[in-house]
């Protein structure tokens, strides 16, 4: 389903350059949950997030579905984000000025679906969170696990096949943390494949295989 | 999707009110000045109704004597004798009037003064100006050929003489003679026409004005055309080079200017009286570049503005990419909020100088005023905050739209 062939990343600020990834090569099969561990800086994000198409690689090749991602067009790129892919990240990142429901229909704006279908599949998917009574909130009226649960929903509305998970987990205490668990886990048991970075041997004991990394290479 | 954009916008400006409040009045104030200053500009330069001719008309309402060789100058308004001598008989002028400058004048009725501004005016004057009569008539050549005391008074005028009643058919004792009331015309605040009385200028209690060089007129000079101007005003140079003075030893040198509206304020405000060139393209220059200057500074405020709120909002932006919005569709976005924002502000902006207008009228700061909203003045206003909106909010947010996702979610600084 994904399969990454010698990818590298480089940073560069100021005079220093960072080797954030290095020669990777990785393959996710569908309906697989995979986990991705290693200390702090090692890589994992950058790694996730150039599965996600949300960042570009120095050099290496991304396959998706059997596709080789060459030179894609912008709204080729986002419509790939847009229909495969579900992101949560460990901080949120919700739209403060947008009100619950809204965030969670956000994906679908960007697909060709009446309204009314659209807040239809909003409202499934944050009742699957257990959060429709919070609909009409703002984002910053709600704790931590419940913004994350939001977030759960709004990754999950567009039914992508791939979740990808940053330190879902990360910014919440160990009761929410382990209430988003377990709607990963349910998630992955329906049949969507997740990649999740995680601190947390005991959530990635959840997963079917852990991925590490050190000091952006794969260690096995 | 419009829909869609237009309801992030009104959830988006409801949630950020300041932002939006600050935007808006940004946008709102600068017009509404814009739109009250070029409306009393185009009052003055460029008028409708009773001097709606001003396109066609040139008007002398000073001239200079000269010796230069003993060093005297005198600077003032016409004699009626200038008029009749050296400017109606110019070939190309269709229409040449004479009109005194407003004189202060005592009115008296029912044991009360009431001091007011009287014009005398001659026939060509009511032929060349479109007074709008609202009771009676105005004087004819005949009344003004016959020496009639026949008497004009402005709307506001004769209610404050006579009330309810109708002026027209009263008496009234101006300055010692007295007038019948003939005509009631509607208020005006205009150079040629501004006054609260009229009376034929044979109404002079003497004749003398007829022989004078020197004296209390303008002249009104109505072209077939604007096209005409050069000719006429190489005619009047030719008349006023055999301009003969009652002393040619003290005085040897007339110089007079036919003027636009235009012209003649920028000859009054820059003293260019001993030129021909009036300065009227340095005077359009400076107004357009202080009103530019007067733009700017709201216009880089709201550049500002809007640069660090889309600054503020790449976490949105680096979002909505992360779930599948494209490059287009993000401006797409923005450019629908920005427009947004312009359109309210802009109609805001008009309502606010429409009101504001309104109230100068109706207040009598400036009597007479009568001003309309330039819709020209409008539509290039809202262009301007249109692109200054569009750069501020378009260009920043297209560049954090063109970043990968990653880069925009962690706040864009370069
Ligand atoms: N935008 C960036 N600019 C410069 N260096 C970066 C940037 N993002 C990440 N890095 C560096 O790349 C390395 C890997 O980062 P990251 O993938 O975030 O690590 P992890 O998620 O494993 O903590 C780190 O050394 C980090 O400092
Ligand atoms: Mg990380």
């Amino acid at each position: 389903m994904i399969k990454l062939s010698a990818i590298s990343k480089n940073y560069q600020t100021d005079k220093v350059q960072t080797r954030a990834l290095d020669n990777i090569n990785l393959q996710v099969q569908a309906g697989e949950f995979v986990s991705i561990m290693g200390p702090s800086g090692c890589g994992k994000s950058t790694l996730l997030n150039i599965i996600g198409l949300l960042d570009r690689p120095a050099s290496g090749q991304i396959e998706i579905n059997g596709q080789l991602l060459g030179k894609y067009s912008d709204s080729q790129v986002a419509k790939l984000r847009n229909q495969t892919f579900g992101f949560i990240f460990q901080s949120f990142h919700l739209i403060n000025e947008l009100r619950v429901i809204d965030n969670v229909e956000l994906p679908l704006l960007y697909r060709k679906m009446p309204a009314a279908e659209r807040r239809a599949k909003a409202k499934a998917a944050l009742e699957k969170v257990g959060l429709t009574a919070r609909m009409e909130h703002f984002p910053n009226q709600l704790s931590g696990g419940q913004q994350q649960r939001v977030a759960i929903a709004r990754a999950m509305v567009g039914e992508p096949q791939i979740l990808l998970a940053d330190e879902p987990t990360g910014n919440l205490d160990s009761q929410m943390g382990a209430e988003v668990m377990s709607q990963l886990l349910a998630l992955n048991q329906a049949g969507t494949t997740i990649v999740m970075v995680t601190h947390n041997e005991q959530e990635a004991k959840h997963s079917n295989r852990i991925v590490r990394v050190f000091d952006g290479q794969l260690v096995q | 999707m419009l829909k869609n954009y237009l309801l992030i916008a009104w959830r988006i400006a409801l949630q950020r009110k300041l932002f939006t409040v600050i935007n808006l009045l940004c946008i709102s104030l600068t017009l509404l000045v814009l739109l009250v200053l070029t409306a009393l500009l185009e009052n003055t330069f460029a008028p409708t109704g009773v001097e709606g001719k001003s396109p066609r008309m040139l008007q002398i309402v000073t001239m200079v004597s000269l010796n230069e060789e003993k060093g005297n100058f005198r600077h003032g308004p016409l004699g009626y004798k200038v008029i009749t001598d050296y400017i109606k008989p110019l070939p190309s002028a269709e229409l040449v009037a004479a009109v005194s400058m407003p004189e202060s004048a005592s009115v008296y009725q029912q044991g009360r003064i009431t001091d007011l501004l009287l014009r005398r005016a001659d026939a060509a004057y009511w032929q060349i100006l479109d007074f709008e009569v609202l009771d009676g008539r105005v004087p004819t050549a005949e009344d003004v050929a016959a020496g009639r005391f026949v008497l004009v008074l402005n709307q506001s005028t004769a209610t404050q003489l006579f009330g309810k009643q109708s002026a027209v058919g009263q008496q009234l004792n101006v300055g010692g003679q007295q007038f019948t009331v003939i005509g009631v015309v509607a208020d005006v605040l205009q150079l040629n026409s501004f006054a609260d009385m009229w009376a034929p200028v044979s109404t002079y209690p003497s004749s003398d004005y007829q022989h004078q060089l020197w004296g209390n007129f303008s002249a009104l000079i109505l072209a077939r055309s604007a096209a005409d101007f050069p000719a006429l005003r190489q005619e009047l140079a030719t008349a006023v080079a055999g301009f003969k003075f009652d002393d040619p030893l003290k005085w040897q040198e007339a110089k007079i200017w036919a003027d636009s509206k235009l012209e003649f304020f920028a000859r009054m405000l820059l003293q260019n009286q001993t030129e021909p060139e009036s300065g009227a393209a340095s005077l359009l220059l400076l107004i357009s570049l202080l009103m530019l200057l007067f733009m700017l500074l709201p216009a880089l405020n709201l550049v500002n503005l809007n640069t660090g709120r889309m600054m503020e909002r790449s976490t949105e932006i680096g979002v909505r990419k992360a779930f599948g919005a494209s490059r287009q569709q993000l401006i797409g976005q923005f450019l629908v909020e920005n427009l947004l924002l312009c359109c309210v502000g802009g109609l805001l902006g008009l309502a606010m100088a429409a009101g504001t207008l309104e109230l100068i009228e109706q207040s009598g700061v400036i009597p007479y005023l009568q001003v309309e909203i330039n819709l020209t003045v409008f539509a290039l206003g809202m262009v301007i905050s249109m692109v200054f909106g569009l750069l501020s909010g378009i260009i920043p947010a297209w560049r954090i739209a063109k970043l990968d996702p990653v880069h925009a979610l962690k706040g864009a600084r370069r």
